[in-house]
């Protein structure tokens, strides 16, 4: 059985007229137990790769490796199919016409399936809505022995180029068509891609989104993120956030293991509560941030600011109370809580990386300059290692402190692609 | 009075090892401690003697006038338990599982830091802690006959802040003293002042009884004992019988628009206070009130007390209206009896429940900045 805990960091003291509350929930899932295996019913993967002419002989070669390496993990018993995308989206297994375009994990399905991926030819050009489109189309074509369907759905992307047969929004109408009916983790391979195109799918399908530089990195990649898949119980949770009458939800962030930001996926529990789908869940914490702006009380009053929940289906499984109280004691009003403003930091350091990428690519260098100095200096001061190694790839640090950086002139695209993706990977507070 | 207590090592002690709680709130409490730090409630298995218990036989015994004892005080009944509030004190929505408000997040105070009680339709008090102060040290206890009108003992106890327990000390002398009045029922005296000078008697025995709970259920030793107000009214029809000692006030407040004795708004008690003292020597009410040391009592229950025999009166009323006993965090705001009467013609409006008044006088109180505990008893005439 599943298990949840909820902890609350934060500095419930006010100063007098104080309306503003932070908080740092961080929720935890242990014995989530594997996909489709906890009786809450059955899970589906569906793989689906870029098999347009762009990705020539070796990426072709590597993504075909990728897609056997990834159906080698999926666990028998669990529902899949396999898709190949170019201007148009084929299921390229299993060979149906007609009743659900998914089957059951087992050893000849594996065999077959491997044999279909080994057809793959590169050819023809990029539309991912179709793809997306066309994976929502075959979750949903499963009805399950009782015509539940499939409660976990999720799916991994790879593509090799920008979106080229296909508006953009003609791709925001495809996401927006399958958002919430299944999650999806993309993965990009060389330097021809967008990021920003492939973040806002992974985004609006609460997956994620990474570089994959070497095609023969490919296959532990989706290894690995079929392996995580299978490890995740819990087909789907939401947070919950309720704010007392006549407060202001500032905003509801996921901060860690990534930033997301959640504040505009809210729908109403009731006119209290919101909810935010956060998709599966293995064993595994995550981290959210929770601002709440109060009408001030007096002194020594005491309040809740919001009750952070985290709900599976109906039921709520964890529970941490956002609290306030009013104090004149400035010792205790003005602590800084170091979650709080850890998070804070590594939130902006995200937006000052992408910020500063955005401009470098679009020419304003004074901007870009500023903008990723002021990322060297958050990930130094947010102990962020990686994000500061990641950023020396692409500008010469002067002072870290001051954030006084030079743009590089030799930067390779890959690691400017690698800061982009990685940008919103936090690190946890080192206390 | 205590010597007639069970011994102390007689009751069983809690296994070692095992953490207490006190079995109405559910707070953590320590071994021997008699009463919850939590909600107040006496801790019946700490090895120290319960006060009330021990105290009702004594009155029985030292009773100076034929007694009737009602069924409904035979004992420290489960009604004893203070009860938390089921509503949002700020908005009157549900409180949650996890003691906040579902609809606005006002914490719910522990049940010591307000609670209210109605033993009869026309009967009601509110306690409350006020908005500045920590812990709420008032206390009241009341008991009434159903029959609207018939009988009903109302009991209000303000705990001197400067010591430690007295949020203990006042609820345990306030409990003490209403089942003291209640057990000292004068029957076979048909005379109104016959009536009212057993009753007066009651008073002071009750007074005497709540100063032993008060020493029974605070430490000795600490150069702050315990030390409470008392303000007490009976009510038997038309008879009021009043009494205090310090500074927790009896006020009659009529109808408006009777005539003839009676129907001005009155405060029966007089105040035991430094600013009642100048007030005798012609200082007018709200410059003693307001001046250096108002608040400082001259007399006051507790170990440390100098003189506990209270002031008695008793008057009879001959119209509609209001008996409240309240302590100087409702007073403090409206010391008058004109403007306190115009405040609860105000504050009941239509309705004369006596819990819908009480609730609304502590919230004005509150209003007003809540800077004491705020305590009202009321019965309906």
């Amino acid at each position: 059985m599943a298990e949840f805990s909820a902890t609350v960091y934060q500095n419930e003291f006010l100063p007098e007229g104080g309306t503003d509350v932070n908080a740092i929930v961080t929720i935890t899932c242990t014995n989530a137990g594997a996909a489709g295996r906890t009786g809450s019913g059955d899970a589906g993967e569906i793989i689906i790769v870029d098999t347009s002419g762009s990705m020539g002989r070796t990426r072709m070669e590597a993504a075909k490796q990728a897609a056997d390496a990834a159906l080698d993990q999926i666990a028998d018993g669990t529902w899949f199919a396999v898709v190949a995308g170019t201007h148009q989206a084929y299921l390229a297994y299993p060979p149906v016409r007609s009743g659900p375009g998914m089957v059951v994990m087992d050893a000849n399905h594996r065999f077959q399936a491997h044999q279909a991926v080994q057809q793959f030819r590169a050819d023809g050009g990029t539309a991912m809505g179709q793809w997306l489109t066309l994976a929502g189309r075959l979750f949903e074509s499963v009805g399950g022995p009782n015509g539940g369907g499939l409660t976990k759905r999720h799916a991994i992307l790879l593509t090799d180029g920008e979106n080229h047969n296909e508006r953009p929004d003609q791709l925001s109408a495809a996401i927006a068509s399958v958002v919430g009916r299944f999650q999806c983790d993309c993965r990009g391979v060389g330097v021809d891609w967008q990021v920003a195109e492939v973040r806002r799918i992974a985004q609006a399908l609460l997956g994620t989104v990474d570089i994959v530089g070497e095609p023969s990195e490919l296959r532990a990649e989706f290894a690995g993120l079929m392996q995580a898949s299978m490890a995740r119980g819990i087909a789907a949770a939401d947070l919950r956030v309720w704010t007392p009458q006549g407060a202001q939800l500032l905003f509801v962030r996921q901060v860690s293991p990534s930033v997301e930001d959640l504040t505009a996926r809210r729908t109403e529990v009731n006119a209290l509560t919101g909810a935010y789908p956060t998709g599966s869940w293995g064993d595994e914490s995550r981290d959210y941030h929770v601002a709440v702006r109060l009408p001030a009380k007096t002194l020594g009053q005491e309040q809740l600011a919001a009750r952070v929940q985290l709900a599976v289906g109906p039921d709520v499984v964890a529970q941490s109370l956002v609290k306030a109280k009013w104090s004149d004691d400035e010792g205790l009003t003005t602590r800084i809580n170091p979650e709080v403003a850890h998070y804070t930091g590594q939130t902006e350091l995200a937006d000052a990386i992408q910020e500063g990428l955005a401009a470098k690519a679009s020419g304003d260098e004074a901007t870009a300059t500023t903008r990723l100095g002021r990322a060297v200096q958050l990930a130094a001061a947010t102990q962020n290692a990686e994000a500061t190694t990641r950023l020396r790839k692409v500008v010469d640090i002067d002072d870290p402190e001051t954030g006084t950086v030079r743009l590089r002139r030799d930067v390779e695209k890959a690691d400017e692609m690698a800061l982009d993706t990685a940008s919103t990977k936090t690190t946890r507070i080192r206390s | 009075m205590t010597e007639t207590a069970p011994d102390p090592g007689a009751s069983a002690p809690a296994p070692a090892g095992t953490p207490l709680t006190c079995p109405v709130c559910g707070a953590a409490v320590e071994p021997g401690q008699a009463f919850c730090e939590s909600c107040g409630s006496a801790l019946a298995s700490s090895g120290v003697t319960n006060a009330v218990d021990a105290g009702l036989t004594a009155v029985e015994q030292d009773a100076p006038i034929e007694l009737t004892r009602p069924t409904s005080t035979a004992g420290p009944a489960p009604a004893e338990v203070l009860v938390p509030a089921s509503r949002c004190l700020a908005c009157g929505s549900e409180v949650g599982q996890d003691g906040y408000c579902t609809v606005c997040g006002t914490k719910a105070p522990i049940p010591r830091d307000h609670y209210v009680e109605q033993p009869a339709s026309w009967v009601a008090a509110v306690c409350d802690r006020g908005v500045k102060h920590h812990r709420n040290e008032d206390a009241t206890a009341i008991d009434a006959q159903q029959e609207p009108g018939s009988r009903a003992v109302l009991v209000v106890c303000d705990g001197v802040s400067t010591s430690t327990d007295s949020d203990i000390a006042s609820l345990a002398a306030a409990r003490r003293a209403r089942d003291v009045l209640v057990a000292l029922r004068p029957t076979g005296l048909p005379n109104p002042a016959s009536r009212a000078g057993a009753v007066a008697d009651a008073l002071e025995s009750a007074v005497a009884q709540a100063n032993e709970a008060v020493l029974a259920a605070t430490p000795e030793g600490g150069p702050d004992a315990a030390a409470c107000t008392f303000a007490a009214a009976v009510v038997e029809g038309d008879l009021v019988v009043f009494g205090n000692v310090g500074d927790s006030r009896v006020y009659w407040l009529p109808d408006p628009g009777g005539s003839g004795m009676g129907a001005e708004p009155t405060e029966l008690s007089l105040d035991d206070s430094m600013a009642q003292a100048r007030i005798a020597m012609g200082v007018d009410r709200v410059t003693a009130e307001n001046g250096p040391q108002a608040h400082a009592i001259t007399k006051w229950l507790g170990r440390d007390a100098p003189d506990i025999v209270p002031r008695t009166g008793s008057v009879l009323l001959g119209h509609p209206g209001w008996v409240l006993v309240c302590s100087d965090g409702l007073w403090n705001y409206c010391s008058e009896a004109a403007g306190l009467g115009e405040l609860v013609t105000s504050l009941s409006g239509a309705t004369a429940s006596p819990l819908e008044l009480g609730e609304a006088l502590v919230r004005w109180a509150n209003g007003q900045g809540g800077r004491d505990n705020v305590s009202v008893a009321l019965a309906r005439h």
